[in-house]
């Protein structure tokens, strides 16, 4: 059996995107920092957001409380990133 | 030739639950663990492919519906993992003696009901995760009717009775034991991922996480990535 991957925490994020939004390789991998997320895809509604969350635990072996969690962290792709590089980062 | 598909059932704690089967005249036979809450939904109709393209190669398959899922009239709030576990060993009584066991997700924390079979897992969840999934989509409904909930008053709430969790009512038992349940990890396994995954693996299927989606769709190729996967699995 192979063994878990460590993952860059953009690699995580696009991967968790393109899991939740049900888009392929291409499609996630033209997300920008600029991207619009929450309010421009309609998938991704506050069930998709909650699978979102504990996917990047997973992925990144982080875990996300719950005052860290705020509008703005889904406003673009980049924020997104940022904060699971935060989170990686320790 | 017979139906592909029929409905059956399997006798638990005095009442009947409901299971779908494929191929019952079949030698062998796949029992499925779906995954569990919402994530059952959204996976079934992908599941009930698998179950007929193993049909076509002349492997049954049965798919139980848990005590307080899907059709069955069991209060989901007395539900706990321990439950669903002796469901699925009533369920698996009446097949052969050499038991397939295929699971997804959070199916994966229940299949260690039967020690001695061989098991097949796609995706495995951890019970927390599921939890805090849940809880999360509670917060956020809670957030958007101007009520500030952590999850540390859900459990609380959890003890009192059972806390409804985006539609699931979770009982103390079912709430202490997703907490501190992850799948068992001795025996033989099989483990699938997705490609995209960086999970460990024995083997990638491509195909998309349905699981993870917020409406229920289909995706056959990931139906064919998995009969053909269990269809090896099965012959060794």
């Amino acid at each position: 059996m192979s063994e878990n991957l460590d993952l860059t925490p953009e690699a995580a994020v696009r991967a968790v995107m393109q899991d939740i939004l049900g888009l392929d390789a291409d499609q996630v991998s033209a997300f920008t920092a600029e991207t619009e997320l929450f309010g421009a895809l309609p998938e991704l509604d506050s069930m998709a957001v909650a699978g979102l969350l504990t996917e990047l635990e997973d992925r990144l072996d982080i875990m996300i409380e719950d005052d860290e969690v705020d509008g703005e962290l889904f406003e673009t792709f980049g924020n997104l990133v940022a904060f699971a590089e935060m989170k990686v980062a320790g | 030739m017979s139906q592909p598909l029929e409905y059956s059932s399997y006798p638990f704690n005095g009442h009947d639950e409901f299971c779908l089967r494929a191929g019952s005249h079949h030698q062998k036979t796949i029992l499925f663990i779906p995954p569990l809450f919402d994530e059952m939904n959204r996976v079934r109709r992908m599941i009930v492919g698998t179950m007929r393209l193993l049909n076509e190669h002349a492997i049954g398959s049965i798919l139980p519906d848990l005590p307080g899922t899907n059709e069955s009239l069991f209060p989901l709030e007395q539900a706990s993992l321990t439950i669903w576990r002796n469901a699925l060993a009533h369920c698996a009584e009446p097949l052969a003696k050499q038991l397939y066991v295929a699971s997804f997700r959070g199916g994966c924390l229940i299949d260690d009901f039967a020690v001695e079979s061989r098991k097949w897992r796609l995706a495995p969840a951890k019970g927390p995760g599921l939890l805090r999934t849940m809880m999360r989509t509670r917060m956020a409904s809670d957030k958007e009717a101007g009520l500030a909930t952590d999850m540390t008053q859900l459990a609380e709430e959890a003890q009192r009775g059972h806390v409804n969790l985006a539609g699931n009512h979770i009982g103390p038992k079912m709430f202490a034991e997703l907490q501190d349940t992850v799948p068992m990890s001795s025996g033989s396994i099989r483990t699938a991922q997705l490609t995209n995954s960086n999970q460990a693996a024995d083997v990638k299927l491509s195909g998309s996480a349905l699981w993870l989606r917020a409406e229920p769709d289909d995706d056959p190729q990931l139906a064919k990535a998995i009969a053909d996967d269990l269809l090896s699995w099965v012959a060794q």
